[in-house]
């Protein structure tokens, strides 16, 4: 075991020489998603970024019911070009990779806006063999995919943002004193779904994936305008890598500290 | 750590500070998880320490009000101070009108990166100088805020800590600092990095729109105007010139980070990016980025592959 006290006064002692070789990475992993990327052979190379915004005309959310498929392409567009930044950007630093991506994105009225940040990875002591992947895994569940015989492919997406009808002055005046379901806005909210999700999955097959992990869904009115229901569906594409899947067989462990663990009034009272 | 100016005059310790530090108990902001983990590393906390600095703000320079006149004409920005970054667009259009945007800009705003730096640098320096006159070795658990002081025009910066001994090692000047404590502290150390210290950096890139842009923003670039006259960018197509300040923004960002790092490595970083619309179309953008700026002190082989499992409870 360790002898904490002593590997830290190492530790501080190393503070007073300067470091000799090396440096400049910069990193947005946690020491624990470092330490197993290390762990199967990866290391963090550098903080990566892509940005891109799409403008969306006037009119387009205002004009029509349907499909709004200005929007739809516009976050295809922006999703599309802040990968292609982030894979240049990986490239550069002469990362194979790029893990726990961040996806910001945001609808307005007149712009779509997408942006990725993550950390470039490459393999410890290997050439790498080129760009391989964007991924949203973290460092954990990167280490845990690859040991089961998975691997990632890239990021995909799918988004569709559609205008529900008007209901007529007839219908609308009869549901006025009605509990109902409003078809128009549950349908809208299908078709939406129904587009980003054939969307994703056709990006998916594209990429050679077999499926698509940890999908992320925003669904449901946009902020300005509730009668536009959007869908986007971001994900990672995956592919099994190995010939089957390797089970990873967690072993079960019972902790054996005390359920309660702070001072708790219920706990007196007999209900915990 | 970011730096101070030359000459700037961090002020030293308030006599109260030095009083209440120089007798009585210790105080720690650890949690009791992270006492425990400083303990058991041979870590002994000496005192809450704190630094601050109130600076004047303001989120856009005078060169933002000098081009807005005249269609952006009123000032045109001079070519970039040596690594500064600038870039400009130029209307398709020609002269249409005073109201027209024919000139777009994106610049780094330096006065505001400047004052950013400054204020953190000196809460820091600070925070660092009340560690050093507890004679401390390090501090751990950094935690940084900035909070507008309401109707002054100002900002407060304040970073605290909690300074800690390391009984029989040699003291380093400037003592150490981190963001990190407790256990993940405790990992970074056992996988053979050392922390030197808590680092920060602030980028500001100011974006005036040319017409393009400004129809883009609008959602009105439809049509042979800003179409086939403009290479066409009517209709739903990428706006260049946001996206081109917002990555500056954060490549600014990353680039002064690097320059603060010497031979060492930036862990744990965190990103943060503000966009402010301060007119029809043009942004400011500022983008922080925060880490610990930690040295190899040891070579390490890589751990076994960890073991998963299941809780059961």
């Amino acid at each position: 075991m360790t002898d904490r006290p002593t590997e830290l006064q190492k530790a501080v002692a190393a503070l007073g020489q300067v470091a000799a070789h090396g440096g400049g990475t910069t990193s947005e992993l946690s020491i624990d998603e470092t330490l197993l990327l290390h762990s199967i052979g990866w290391e963090p190379v550098d903080l990566v970024f892509g940005v891109s915004w799409w403008s969306v005309p006037w009119g387009a959310w205002q004009w029509q019911t349907g499909e709004v498929l200005e929007a739809s392409n516009a976050f295809a567009g922006a999703l599309t070009e802040a990968a292609e930044q982030l894979r240049d950007e990986c490239v550069g630093a002469g990362g194979s990779g790029v893990v726990g991506v961040e996806v910001e994105l945001r609808v307005t009225s007149h712009h779509v806006d997408v942006t990725l940040t993550g950390t470039a990875i490459r393999r410890t002591g290997k050439p790498s063999p080129g760009f391989e992947f964007i991924s949203d895994l973290s460092g954990r569940d990167f280490a845990l995919l690859t040991r089961s015989g998975w691997w990632p492919l890239g990021l995909v997406a799918g988004a569709s943002f559609v205008v529900a009808p008007r209901r007529g002055a007839k219908e609308w005046a009869s549901q006025q004193r009605q509990n109902l379901e409003l078809p128009n806005l549950t349908e809208a909210l299908y078709q939406a779904r129904e587009g980003a999700m054939a969307r994703m999955e056709r990006a998916a097959r594209a990429t050679g994936a077999d499926g698509v992990i940890n999908v992320k869904l925003r669904e449901g009115p946009l902020g300005y305008n509730a009668r536009v229901m959007q869908f986007i569906a971001v994900g990672t594409a995956v592919h099994l890598r190995e010939e089957a899947h390797r089970p990873i067989s967690p072993v079960m462990v019972v902790p054996l500290d005390d359920a309660v663990l702070q001072f708790a009034a219920e706990s007196l009272r007999g209900q915990g | 750590m970011t730096s101070v100016p030359d000459g700037e005059n961090t002020g030293g310790l308030p006599e109260a500070a030095g009083r209440r530090l120089g007798s009585g108990a210790w105080s720690s902001g650890l949690s009791v998880a992270d006492f425990a983990s400083c303990l058991s590393m041979g870590m002994e906390p000496l005192g809450f320490v704190q630094g601050y600095a109130a600076m004047h703000w303001s989120w856009y320079s005078s060169t933002y009000y000098r081009t807005q006149t005249m269609g952006g004409l009123g000032r045109v920005p001079g070519p970039a101070e040596q690594g500064q970054y600038s870039e400009g667009w130029q209307c398709p259009h020609g002269f249409v009108g005073g109201e027209h945007r024919m000139y777009g800009y994106n610049f780094e705003q330096t006065m505001v990166e400047d004052n950013w730096n400054t204020g953190w640098g000196l809460a820091f320096h600070r925070m660092v100088e009340e560690a050093s006159a507890l004679g401390a070795h390090g501090v751990v658990g950094v935690a940084d805020a900035m909070t507008p002081l309401p109707g002054t025009g100002a900002v407060e910066f304040s970073i605290k800590g909690t300074a800690v001994t390391v009984p029989g090692a040699p003291r380093p000047d400037p003592p150490f600092s981190t963001f990190l404590s407790g256990q993940r502290l405790v990992k970074l150390i056992e996988a053979g990095f050392v922390p030197v210290s808590a680092v920060a950096a602030c980028s500001s890139v100011q974006m005036i729109s040319y017409c393009i842009t400004r129809y883009q923003m609008a959602g009105t670039a439809a049509g042979n105007w800003s179409g086939a006259m403009s290479g066409g960018v009517a209709g739903v197509h990428s706006i260049v010139q946001v996206g081109k300040a917002l990555r500056a923004a954060r490549h600014l960002a990353r680039e002064q980070m690097r320059s603060q790092l010497g031979h060492d490595e930036l862990h744990g970083a965190t990103l943060e990016s503000f966009e402010k619309e301060v007119g029809e179309g043009d942004l400011t953008i500022q983008c922080l980025v925060r880490g610990t700026r930690v040295r190899r002190f040891k070579p390490f082989d890589p751990l076994p592959e960890a073991e998963p499992v299941v809780r059961l409870s």
